[in-house]
């Protein structure tokens, strides 16, 4: 594009971004140019990493192995599933080999809604009839049929449950069941059953930055629905990396290993 | 809309494993108009499958377990490396229990181009800056970048590669290097290195099918770079399901269990 010509354009968009009234992203002046970054809030697309406030002591950060700092309100059954969990990670940890966390010894999918509590990014896909995510770690997807169908009812319990999703204004909604019941919904233990229900609110509230609100519902293991909240920042120069757990390389020989260099 | 389902595609493996019988996947007349169907050349988006012919013998269908019907130039090393193998499957398998087949014991991923033997389908999720074929076999994805970006030198070795590509009129180049040496090529033991070099030529040809040129080259294996020919066809009711190997569903333990659909 010719240099005159752009500069034009560039006027233009200041001249409209100053008079339009759905300009609505104003944050401190410092930032004003990055945060008026024209978007389409029905496009979610690029690779997302969670943020978190950095400044915080390590016993404090419960978005390593939790969704919320509060206990979610368990049933008895789900407090007796909680109680007899070992993790090796968080605020009660078990020596590693006495740890039967389901991904510890072996390649056992981190399933949903845990995986958003592994630290690696997400890449967000928009494809004909579906919004995928696909998650770094071990390689999930989390795809989400946007096409009007209904869940499919003739499924086998998955690791991942059966997303569909709709629009409500600029919020994306999906609608997660049909999950079986071989993961922890965090990284302590928390339980969840084959009930499990996921609502998922995808926004995003600027160019670079995508809010998630996760409802979790299951009858057997907590009292009432519980929510969470993630918070995910633009990464457009990452790529997602390949990231397979095979038999020589699951957190357990990592551990026995020391590195974490080989994948 | 239909589900393609891992107890499915375990019965489909024994198909071909033990049985001529042959399910029809040949092109009635019929579905003539439906080629005709317009199509943007450039939109290779859509859950695809392989497309050979089957109502053949079982050893005619050598895309069950390799990649050409005859056999690859092999270096010295490279025929040294298929020799020690003992495939599970295909004309020269073993005994289950004697199989070295790296994908047979434990969850190793089958990597590329082996993927494509794996009689699961694929989807292909188009962006602006990527073309991703995303294999319903445990999650192996082919994410080839086609913003222009040159391969990242600086990546460990990868189970899948590094894949950048780039359009030739109606034909998506995609140039693949970078790859571990832990796997094999296909699935009856043919060697690659970390020297492996894959160049895909894929185009879709008309609405419904899609064809893969793959060039194979690895000076340490073999002696000259050599092709192989996928055809693939669309499922437009297909929707790619979920199908991870984790350690109790690795293919010995499905075996273990007399080959029960796996549910999970």
């Amino acid at each position: 594009m010719r240099s005159f010509l752009r500069g034009i354009l560039v006027v233009l968009a200041v001249i409209l971004s100053c008079f339009s009234t759905a300009f609505a992203q104003t944050k401190k002046p410092a930032e004003a140019s990055a945060a008026a970054s024209s978007f389409d809030p029905h496009d979610l697309s690029g690779i997302w990493n969670q943020s978190h406030p950095t400044n915080l002591p390590v016993v404090q950060r419960y978005w390593n192995y939790e969704f919320n700092k509060e206990e979610p309100p368990m049933t008895p059954w789900g407090q007796a599933q909680f109680d007899a969990a070992k993790s090796s990670f968080g605020r009660h940890t078990y020596p590693l080999a006495e740890s039967n966390d389901p991904l510890y010894h072996s390649c056992t999918p981190p399933g949903l809604p845990r995986v958003y509590l592994h630290p690696f990014p997400m890449e967000i896909l928009h494809v004909p009839g579906e919004i995928i995510i696909l998650f770094e770690y071990d390689s999930l997807r989390h795809p989400i049929f946007v096409d009007g169908r209904g869940h499919d009812e003739a499924l086998e319990p998955l690791w991942m449950g059966d997303s569909i999703g709709h629009w409500d204004g600029d919020t994306l909604v999906a609608d997660t069941k049909n999950f079986n019941d071989k993961t922890w919904v965090d990284r302590v233990g928390h339980p969840h059953s084959d009930q499990l229900h996921l609502v998922e609110r995808f926004k995003r509230v600027d160019h670079d930055h995508l809010t998630v609100d996760i409802t979790i519902e299951d009858a057997k293991a907590y009292t009432k629905p519980w929510a969470a909240h993630l918070d995910f920042v633009l990464r457009p120069a990452w790529t997602l990396s390949e990231q397979f757990c095979e038999d020589e390389h699951s957190f357990e020989d990592f551990d026995k290993s020391g590195t974490v260099s080989a994948k | 809309m239909k589900l393609y389902r891992w107890g499915a595609a375990i019965a489909f493996v024994m198909v071909f494993r033990f049985s001529p019988a042959a399910s029809a996947q040949t092109k009635p007349p019929a579905e003539a108009s439906k080629a005709a169907t317009s199509f943007d050349p450039h939109d290779l988006s859509g859950v695809w499958f392989d497309d050979h012919p089957r109502p053949m013998t079982v050893m005619q269908r050598y895309w069950a377990y390799k990649f050409t019907e005859g056999e690859p130039p092999m270096t010295a090393w490279g025929q040294a490396q298929f020799d020690a193998a003992k495939p599970s499957f295909g004309p020269h398998a073993f005994p289950l229990a004697e199989t070295n087949d790296p994908v047979y014991h434990t969850c190793t991923p089958l990597g590329f181009p082996r993927i494509f033997l794996y009689p699961l389908p694929f989807q292909i999720a188009q962006t602006p800056g990527e073309v991703i074929l995303l294999f319903e076999y445990d999650s192996h994805r082919h994410q080839i970048y086609t913003d222009g970006r040159a391969h990242d030198t600086s990546l460990g070795p990868l189970w899948m590669g590094d894949s950048v590509g780039h359009w030739e009129g109606d034909t998506l180049v995609a140039d693949t290097v970078n790859f571990n040496d832990k796997t094999w090529l296909d699935r009856t033991g043919h060697p690659h290195s970390v020297s492996l070099h894959v160049v895909e030529r894929i185009r879709r040809v008309d609405h419904d099918h899609l064809v893969d040129d793959l060039t194979i080259e690895d000076p340490k294996a073999y002696t000259k770079p050599w092709t192989a020919h996928l055809p693939f066809i669309l499922k437009s009711n297909w929707t790619i399901a979920e199908a991870f190997c984790e350690d109790e569903q690795s293919f010995e333990a499905i075996d273990d269990k007399a080959a029960a659909p796996a549910k999970k």
